[in-house]
């Protein structure tokens, strides 16, 4: 097998060989020979530096497979599979292995009374970069590449220009091409050529971040930076350039957050609004809803790993209904057995539902205990694509956005467009009126109570991808979505919308400001002194009651 | 004794013992609390018994507090561990100065805090009477300001309870940092010294039980006197319907806004006592679960009364030492039912069961009470 596997590599290598010798005469001209570089590896310090600085000068230009047979032998050496033999040079396939091939040859040699080249500090550093190098341009698979441009960022002082040039020419991975324009740029901002580091200055303002930021403005330390007029100005436009487009991406990002914050508040508070709407009744078991469904979306994932490992990725869109159902259900179930009995005593209610909650959270920490449960994230909720400066639209935020879209729009057609939504917004309007005109109010009720329960358990899997999921995730929400209720207005799936936008934009603008608890201080003073001239809410449903 | 919660009566005794005539069970919990004072003094029994007393009168008081804005006035505060956290920091707060002031040791506070001195809003705490006028007013003010707001703007009912719940949640948020400088998410603890004497010992463990007890009786007195004279029978009136006695030219709002402070006052009352006796206080006690919970013993009591309001106290809480003792898993499961079975079952709480009268025709007719 092993014997195979070379002998394609070096079929490989022939093609690749006839293919260079073709395009270029000059790399023909400027080849090092191989066997030579072999052996200076085996001689002194002086010996190795010199064939080591050689090859790090010429590997802009040297041939790929050059690099390559290079590049193994450099890996080699690091992996003490690299022996002296002689005059010859025995590269082993694993350490310590009896026999190896030649170098020069290719022949199989046993290793006996071969020994390893002893490597110095600054002789060992050169190996590294120079196998770095080797693997970043010839290197066959992208794991390879980005571990030799780690390898070559570590010391990119030493590195030619030319080599992560033809690197970025080369590389067909988008992710890796991206790294190796920085890193490449990064290497130009160091260059001795005023001009290349001119363009380079626009070049890293071109792509603002954080670390085009901090990149720019060491170099204000350089020399340069005082003696050449032309470099200061170019340095600090970009640097003024840089810290505008941080400024805005961060602000971007603040919005962002505060939107799937927001998206997350709207769901757990639309259907607390609905039925507070409705019965009066303010449910403080919400959170265990949210909650319900998140450990429902837990128990789909596990149903997916079991049965169906292949399609693991699709258990958050299979947990959206299932969660759904499964907060509707436990919603009717108390419905049915306490809150049906409470709804002219809606402080009861209120204690009621607390009882409930506290059951709830103390059942699910008995039954799956109290840490964090562990989910899967499929590739469509991890990861996020850059999108301005250091502002990154991570895609799970962007899924709890989307959720909450879909089902302010699913909400509103069934408030709007359904028999059970008119029902519902005629009991909210007028019960009494309602029940005369043959609505059955009980059953709306009831409906209206699995369906708001039901909104929290979506809520749930919405935030499954982004906050962390145990028994008490419900309290951190609760508080924030009454407030939504509050300001929002009675009943009013817009005036909850508004609300939500408003309290989760609140937070995080002010957040950064001043900190997370001033954020709810703040937040909680303005609701109070906002009720004193609406008491109703933002937009209030005009009903008797 | 007609029905087991308070009503209106048609002349208001103006005299606090015709007051306790009127309503023997109140009487014979007076009498009770006093007996178990007396019976601390005399008796001596194990010091951890004598603290328990304490610590469970302690939480009656605050339960009365909170049944007198839920009970009377059909206010439902589910914030009140705020009042009871304010006064039990101040306390807390003149324990360690006054430590600070007769042994010269400084209190771990500063040292974590890296202070050199404590800093100028502890200013006089080292007094005693100062300690408990700054933690009565404060109380009070706090509740002036957030009941002013709330009950000028009409906000009542759900709303005014979940607001409050707010506003304790967010209490706790604020004590939980460390730059407040009152101990942060550690709180306060270890306080060496009581008026100059050591307060593990027993005769100041008793002297805090018994002064909690006596404090407690004097409470229910004076709450009793209130809500049986003039000011009580506006309460329940406008408790019953609000906007009938504002047409009939009544201020609710001031009367609410009244007694709201009030109640918060007593509930920092109750804060002072307990600190002492359980030698700490941290940002738990600002946790919205504790302020529920101090509606659920009232509701488990019965609310609209005052004694019911002390005996779910304390049946609560005694029940609470021994189970979460005995078998901690359990106790959530048996308080979530022991609310769902008082709240759909015994509309009086525990008071029901004595009366064996299941429900007071008042309830199904008027929805605004509950």
């Amino acid at each position: 097998m092993v014997e195979g596997a070379g002998r394609a590599k070096a079929w490989i290598c022939g093609v690749l060989l006839a293919v260079c010798s073709m395009q270029s005469a000059f790399a023909e001209a400027s080849r090092p020979d191989r066997a030579g570089f072999a052996a200076s590896l085996c001689g002194d310090g002086a010996a190795q530096s010199k064939a080591l600085d050689e090859f790090v000068r010429l590997s802009g230009e040297a041939a790929i497979d050059d690099l390559a047979v290079a590049g193994d032998l450099l890996r080699g050496m690091l992996e003490r599979r690299f022996l002296c033999l002689g005059d010859a040079t025995l590269l082993l396939d694993k350490a310590g292995a009896s026999e190896g091939r030649d170098v020069a040859s290719g022949t199989v040699h046993t290793a006996a009374g071969g020994r390893s080249p002893v490597l110095g500090l600054r002789q060992r550093a050169l190996v590294e970069t120079a196998s770095g190098i080797a693997a970043l341009v010839a290197g066959e698979t992208v794991e390879l590449r980005s571990k030799g441009l780690a390898a070559v960022e570590r010391r990119m002082a030493g590195v030619p220009e030319a080599v992560l040039v033809r690197a970025h020419k080369t590389e067909s991975d988008a992710g890796l091409k991206a790294a190796i324009g920085v890193a490449a740029q990064g290497a130009a901002l160091s260059s001795t050529d005023p001009a290349r580091r001119l363009a380079a200055i626009g070049a890293v303002a071109d792509t603002p971040s954080g670390a085009a930021f901090s990149r720019l403005s060491a170099l204000k330390t350089d020399q340069a930076y005082r003696a050449d007029a032309e470099f200061r100005a170019a340095l600090d436009a970009g640097v003024a350039r840089v810290e505008r487009a941080i400024w805005i991406g961060n602000g971007l990002a603040v919005l962002y957050n505060g939107l799937s914050f927001a998206s997350i508040l709207f769901m757990a508070a639309a259907g607390l609004a609905i039925i507070f709407g409705l019965m009066g009744v303010i449910n403080l078991a919400q959170g265990e809803f949210i909650m319900v469904g998140a450990y429902a979306a837990y128990g789909v994932q596990e149903v997916f790993r079991r049965f169906a490992p292949g399609f693991l990725d699709l258990y958050l869109l299979a947990a959206i209904p299932v969660a759904f159902l499964a907060a509707a259900l436990v919603g009717i179930v108390i419905e049915a057995l306490i809150l049906r009995h409470l709804y002219r005593r809606p402080l009861m209610s209120l204690l009621a539902t607390w009882a409930v909650s506290l059951f709830l959270i103390n059942l699910v920490r008995v039954v799956f205990g109290s840490q964090n449960l562990q989910f899967a994230m499929p590739s469509y909720v991890s990861g996020g694509m850059p999108l301005y400066a250091d502002f990154i639209v991570t895609w799970n935020r962007l899924f709890a956005i989307a959720f909450a879209t879909a089902t302010l729009v699913l909400t509103l057609l069934i408030l709007k467009r359904t028999p059970l939504g008119l029902d519902i917004r005629a009991v909210t309007q007028n019960r009494d009126m309602a029940a005369c005109l043959g609505i059955r109010t009980r059953r709306v009720d009831r409906l209206a109570f699995g369906f708001g329960s039901g909104l929290a358990g979506l809520a749930g899997v919405a935030l499954c991808p982004i906050y962390s999921v145990n028994p008490g995730m419900g309290t951190t929400f609760i508080v924030d979505s009454f407030m939504v209720v509050v300001l929002g207005g009675v009943g009013t799936v817009i005036g909850t919308l508004v609300a939500a936008l408003g309290i989760g934009g609140a937070n995080v603008l002010i957040e950064p400001l001043y900190g997370a608890v001033a954020a709810k201080v703040i937040v909680l003073a303005g609701i109070i002194l906002f009720l004193q001239r609406r008491p109703e809410g933002l937009f209030a449903v005009r009903r008797r009651r | 004794m007609k029905g087991a919660v308070e009503t209106v009566p048609m002349r208001a005794p103006r005299r606090l013992v015709p007051a306790l005539a009127d309503d023997p069970l109140l009487a014979a919990v007076i009498g009770l609390v006093l007996a178990a004072a007396l019976a601390l003094v005399l008796l001596q029994p194990a010091p951890y018994l004598v603290n328990m007393a304490g610590q469970l009168a302690a939480f009656a008081i605050l339960a009365v507090s909170l049944d007198l804005v839920w009970g009377y006035l059909g206010i439902l505060s589910l914030g009140h561990g705020l009042f009871f956290a304010i006064g039990g920091y101040v306390c807390a707060m003149h324990l360690l100065s006054h430590a600070y002031a007769v042994t010269g040791v400084a209190p771990d506070l500063m040292q974590f805090m890296g202070w050199k001195s404590l800093p100028l809003y502890w200013w006089g705490l080292t007094s005693a009477p100062y300690a408990l006028g700054l933690a009565l007013a404060l109380a009070a003010a706090i509740a002036f300001v957030f009941g002013f707001a709330s009950f000028r703007s009409r906000v009542n009912g759900v709303y005014f309870s979940i607001i409050s719940q707010a506003l304790v949640y967010v209490a706790m948020l604020l004590m939980f940092r460390n730059d407040t400088g009152l101990g942060g998410n550690n709180g306060m603890t270890g306080f060496p010294l009581l008026f100059g004497h050591p307060i593990g010992a027993p005769g100041v463990v008793t002297g805090l039980a018994v002064a909690t007890l006596v404090t407690l009786a004097l409470v229910l007195a004076g709450t009793r006197a209130l809500v049986v004279g003039r000011i009580g029978r506006r309460m329940l009136a406008c408790r019953d319907d609000e906007a009938r006695l504002r047409t009939l030219g009544y201020s609710t709002t001031r009367l609410k806004l009244g007694i709201w402070c009030l109640s918060a006052t007593i509930a920092a009352l109750a804060g002072i006592l307990y600190v002492p006796q359980v030698g700490i206080i941290n940002p738990r006690v600002l946790s919205p679960d504790l302020s529920v919970e101090i509606a659920v013993w009232v509701a488990i009591g019965g609310m609209g009364r005052l004694a019911g309001a002390v005996i779910g106290a304390v049946a609560v809480n005694a029940l609470k030492f021994w189970l979460s003792a005995a078998m901690p898993e359990a106790w959530p499961f048996i308080l979530s039912g022991l609310v769902l079975v008082v709240v759909l079952g015994l509309p009086n709480g525990l008071l029901d069961l004595a009366t064996l009268r299941p429900k007071p025709t008042w309830l199904r007719r008027d929805g605004r009470l509950g």
